[in-house]
């Protein structure tokens, strides 16, 4: 199958046995810890938990560097960025341009932050299945229920929005291949005929994601679905002894990286 | 008006040594391995085998929307490299499994008049196209014309789906699955289109799950099983020809089997109700 979205890779390393909820929690705050926090050693120590956390994982480096790759133009464009528009003595000019060590410095700071911001988001995306993670969403939100916000439906929806991806990317592929053998053309002449291209592949996929949608929610209706409800849960989320420990492990990190 | 596509007579279809993978997870899957065997031109070859094993990856790679990693199609003795090549693979048209998931214009005659437009013929040569397809699949333009293709039941719509691609004047034909999902009604239609087609000389690769319908309307057939051909030219019923089909996942047709219970030669096995009524009689 081509068409893979959600990026989990199954494993059974202590990473992805972790709670869920304990993962999110924990990326939250590596990731806000890493963004107030702007030092060399913090970085050195956030750096080396990513590092020390994507070998526990036991995920292949492969599958971080698919998720890097896209993001390498945000990182490419930052450097240019702080280098061309920073302070300091110039050791080298051309024209407008002046290279300085301190914009080099500053560049590569923040590009290596990012790096490590990617990678631990990562981490979190690639150890936890969709469902655990929509679950731990709808868990750690509860509170704002009391405020009327229907976060159970919202995790569902997220679920099954997740779930229909891989299907929808297929369908896809199916459509534009059969336009193509009807003489579509997707890849030549300006935006403007691209787009135009599009139309025969979009509205068969909305027609049929409409019909879809319409037989899932009829399908949940006959399994006596209720919005609204408290549901329980097959397998209810058990925080043990290791996740708390994992948990104040994340805290004596984020605790060092903020004195060094 | 008489339906006058297709004009041409059928093409000429050949393979050799075709091997098509696909890619998991990083590690190749093997779809079609060394897959070879000749269409003559205005033959109807049904493409059987179990799901799974090949049909629509090899109808893709024949028009070119997969790319085979090994071997080659030839077309009229034109292989890939030859010059006038392109041109021919445009005379081949395909019809993918539920073709009617990918209507899309606001009326019949539009969406049929899609794939002429992309060949780029005039206006006129492309309304022509358009009505003698509608024409042939049944849904003569004067009535459907204008109508919105999901207005249109479900049987319509794929007869409307191929008027679509036979109003290119494809000179070969490959349907996949062509009666997955049809009530009894629409299936009996389309098999009196298909029937128009065989007869009209187009020639006709029909992968299908349905060996009675397949039977009604092909020569021949291949087999694959699990990405290889088993099997090819006439069917065989006797002795080898029987385990070729038990042995892949698949049963005789109705008729054959009749014939067999009988103890009558499954050699002349009828191949319409009506034939067999006349021999029975």
């Amino acid at each position: 199958m081509r068409a893979t979205i959600t990026q989990y890779v199954p494993g059974r390393s202590p990473l992805h046995r972790l709670d869920p909820r304990i993962k999110v929690v924990a990326v939250t705050g590596l990731a806000v810890a890493l963004f107030v926090r702007s030092s060399y050693g913090a970085l050195a120590v956030f750096g080396a938990t990513a590092l020390v956390a994507v070998l526990i994982s036991g995920v292949p480096a492969r599958w971080f560097w698919r998720g890097l790759k896209p993001l390498l133009w945000l990182v490419g464009l930052t450097f240019v960025v702080q280098v061309l528009f920073a302070r300091g003595e110039a050791f080298f000019s051309l024209g407008p341009i002046h290279l300085t060590w301190e914009g080099i410095e500053r560049a590569t700071f923040l590009s290596v932050r990012l790096v490590i911001l990617v990678v631990t988001g990562a981490l979190l995306t690639l150890t936890t299945p969709p469902v655990a993670l929509t679950d731990a969403l709808a868990w750690l939100t509860r509170p704002l229920r009391r405020l009327r916000v229907p976060t159970e439906e919202l995790a569902l929806m997220v679920t099954i929005a997740l779930r229909f991806i891989p299907t929808l990317l297929m369908e896809l592929d199916t459509i534009m291949r059969a336009q193509r053998a009807r003489g579509a053309d997707f890849a030549h002449g300006g935006i403007m005929t691209r787009a135009r291209a599009l139309v025969p592949v979009l509205v068969p996929l909305f027609v049929v994601s409409f019909r879809r949608a319409d037989d899932l929610a009829l399908a949940m209706e006959a399994r006596c679905y209720r919005p609204g409800l408290t549901r329980t849960r097959l397998h209810p989320l058990v925080a043990g002894a290791r996740d708390w420990l994992a948990l104040v492990l994340v805290v004596a990190v984020i605790v060092v990286a903020m004195m060094v | 008006m008489t339906a006058h596509l297709p004009q041409a007579a059928g093409m000429r279809l050949s393979c050799r040594g075709l091997t098509v993978a696909y890619e998991e997870a990083g590690r190749p899957i093997p779809a079609l391995s060394d897959v070879g065997f000749d269409v003559a031109p205005g033959a109807s070859v049904a493409l059987l085998g179990s799901t799974g094993a090949g049909k629509s990856t090899l109808l893709q790679t024949l028009k070119g929307l997969l790319e085979p990693e090994g071997g080659d199609v030839v077309l009229d003795g034109l292989a890939a490299t030859d010059e006038g090549f392109v041109a021919l693979r445009r005379e081949v048209g395909l019809v993918f499994q539920r073709p009617e998931l990918q209507l899309f214009a606001g009326s019949a005659r539009e969406d049929v008049a899609f794939g002429p437009r992309r060949l780029g013929w005039a206006a006129d040569e492309v309304a022509a196209a358009v009505d003698a397809a509608l024409e042939l699949v049944g849904l003569p333009a004067a009535d459907f014309g204008e109508r919105h293709p999901y207005a249109l039941s479900g049987g319509e719509q794929r007869r409307l789906a191929l008027a679509g691609v036979l109003a290119m004047r494809p000179r070969l034909l490959l349907l996949d699955e062509p009666f997955v999902s049809l009530d009894p009604a629409a299936r009996r239609a389309l098999v009196v289109v298909l029937r128009r087609l065989v007869d009209g000389g187009t020639t006709l690769l029909l992968a299908t799950h349905d060996v009675d319908a397949a039977w009604g309307l092909c020569g021949e057939r291949l087999v694959l099983d699990e990405g290889r051909l088993v099997a090819a030219g006439p069917w065989a019923f006797g002795a080898g020809g029987e385990e070729a089909f038990a042995g892949h996942g698949l049963e005789p047709p109705f008729l054959v089997e009749l014939w067999r219970r009988l103890g009558r030669p499954v050699a002349e096995a009828p191949r319409s109700a009506a034939a067999a009524a006349e021999a029975l009689r």
